[in-house]
């Protein structure tokens, strides 16, 4: 309840902080936090605007598929890599050198091969996320017990089974943790491939707003997005928590 | 009594020369070299040697979980090939309970794998655990459970597979002097109970003078059987008894010899 009631306060400290420091300077450049409520509904029927329903839509749609596919490819790469010892050794060093390249380095060419429309924003998603899933299970595989795994095949169990029932269970902590880190960068990965070149989207909108010197809008929308990712972001700590409890 | 014939062709286990190399990073590594015993039903075994002596391997020889390279594994007269899970039973030194079970889960998971039903197996695993002084901590998580109550739960995971033989490394390794030795009082009286054959790895004297029909002393790297004694005390043993005095001494120079030599020969 302290941490708590400690919490709410630094966050009003840091509004208060905020307004007062803007108040001053340029409204068109210094957004003041007490506009923010009126712009957010002034922004649904600001005719220069696209409607802002249909882009948050679009946008869900693209972080979902991102998302999805980079978490089945990367338990599939990473299972293969990390259960295939000699395969896993020869491409893990590749792997992490890929992951060191500033991914935003590939978002042309990426536009060149899936166009402006969700496709190319889908993949930049799936790049981002693509990185800690894989290695998350690279990790999860090698901290698995070896004691655990012969207990199992002492009892008799076939890799298959002492893969459900000791491997998945002893990972799941770590991999819990680089899949909830995997969501996050796929919603970065979508935003910003909107941003930097699309039609339609939360990120084109933001990036629109922002084109017309609409600032007061373009903060709403920050924010909005801010709220939004917080909100996923606590949800995935919830099952974070929850799968740490039972894994032990 | 000799490794005759007739007493391979009946005894539970029955290890016929076998050898086992390991390749390490420095070259390969002879653990185990020609090993031979007949263990008889329901006899008490212990294997007793420096640590890296090949004691483990041998006792994963017979579990199926470690191939030889040369000789062979019999159990009940079949060549060993892979786990028996039918036959043989292991606990394990850390007792390699599952942290994301219960300890009444932990004890249903050879069953499970069995495809016993959930409420059966539920069922003897709570008939387990009450006789070991676990009732009331079935539903406690491994984390949640001293050291002593672990390894109970691993030997009750291992009872609960019913098989004939049990192999057990160091059970009773990781614990402290007053536990060891209040759980090997515990053992021998599961053992009058269950009437297992067990075969016993352990470094220490005390706890193979106090569990065993008969001790194998086995030499530093390559493991051998240097020498094997019975020991003929009636249960339960007075540690304190001149005759266990003049078994421990004796043990003692033999395994004193070995254990210089493992020191001496490590890199």
């Amino acid at each position: 309840m302290k941490v708590l009631a400690g919490r709410i306060a630094i966050a009003v400290a840091v509004l208060a902080l905020w307004e007062a420091v803007a108040a001053p300077l340029n409204p068109l450049f210094y957004i003041r936090p007490s506009v923010l409520p009126g712009a957010l509904v002034a922004m649904w029927r600001v005719p220069e605007l696209p409607p802002l329903a249909e882009h948050v839509w679009l946008t869900v749609k693209e972080i979902a598929a991102a998302y999805a596919i980079a978490v089945a490819a990367g338990l599939w790469l990473g299972f293969l890599l990390g259960l295939r010892t000699t395969v896993g050794r020869v491409y893990e060093p590749l792997l992490a050198a890929l992951y060191a390249v500033p991914s935003v380095i590939w978002y042309p060419s990426l536009m060149l091969f899936f166009g402006l429309g969700p496709a190319s924003k889908i993949a930049f998603g799936v790049l981002l996320g693509f990185f800690p899933v894989v290695l998350s299970v690279l990790a999860g595989v090698r901290q698995v017990p070896p004691t655990l795994v012969t207990v199992a095949r002492s009892m008799g169990a076939r890799p298959f089974t002492v893969f459900r029932k000791v491997m998945l269970p002893a990972m799941a902590s770590t991999m819990v943790g680089g899949l909830r880190a995997a969501l996050a960068l796929a919603v970065v990965g979508v935003l910003v491939g909107e941003i930097l070149g699309a039609r339609a989207g939360v990120g084109y909108v933001i990036s629109y707003a922002y084109g017309l010197m609409m600032t007061r809008e373009y903060a709403v929308l920050a924010v909005l997005v801010g709220a939004g990712v917080l909100a996923l972001d606590t949800a995935g700590a919830l099952v974070e928590a929850r799968v740490k409890r039972w894994a032990g | 009594m000799p490794d005759g014939v007739a007493t391979v062709a009946t005894a539970p286990i029955v290890l016929d020369a076998i050898g086992k190399r390991f390749d390490t990073s420095s070259g390969p590594v002879q653990a185990v070299d020609s090993v031979s015993l007949t263990v008889r039903r329901e006899e008490f075994v212990s294997l007793l040697g420096p640590s890296g002596c090949g004691k483990s391997t041998v006792l994963g020889m017979i579990g199926g979980l470690v191939t030889p390279d040369s000789g062979r594994v019999l159990l009940d007269g079949a060549r060993c090939a892979g786990p028996s899970p039918d036959k043989v039973a292991l606990v394990f030194q850390d007792g390699g309970l599952f942290p994301w079970r219960t300890a009444l889960d932990n004890v249903a998971f050879g069953l499970e794998l069995r495809g016993v039903p959930a409420a059966k197996r539920r069922e003897i695993a709570r008939g387990l655990l009450e006789p070991m002084g676990l009732a009331g901590f079935e539903r406690k998580y491994p984390r949640e459970l001293s050291g002593g109550m672990r390894q109970r739960v691993a030997i009750a995971r291992a009872l609960a597979l019913d098989t004939s033989i049990l192999l057990m490394d160091e059970p009773f390794g990781a614990l402290d002097e007053q536990t060891r030795l209040l759980m090997g009082e515990w053992l021998v009286g599961i053992r009058r109970r269950t009437r297992k054959t067990v075969v016993f790895v352990t470094h220490s004297l005390q706890e193979a003078i106090a569990l065993s029909d008969r001790i194998v002393v086995m030499t530093a790297r390559p493991g051998r059987v240097k020498d094997v004694l019975d020991v003929t005390l009636p249960f339960p043993r007075d540690l304190n008894a001149p005759e266990v005095t003049e078994l421990r001494a004796k043990l003692w120079e033999q395994v004193r010899e070995e254990s210089l030599k493992a020191m001496g020969s490590r890199p």
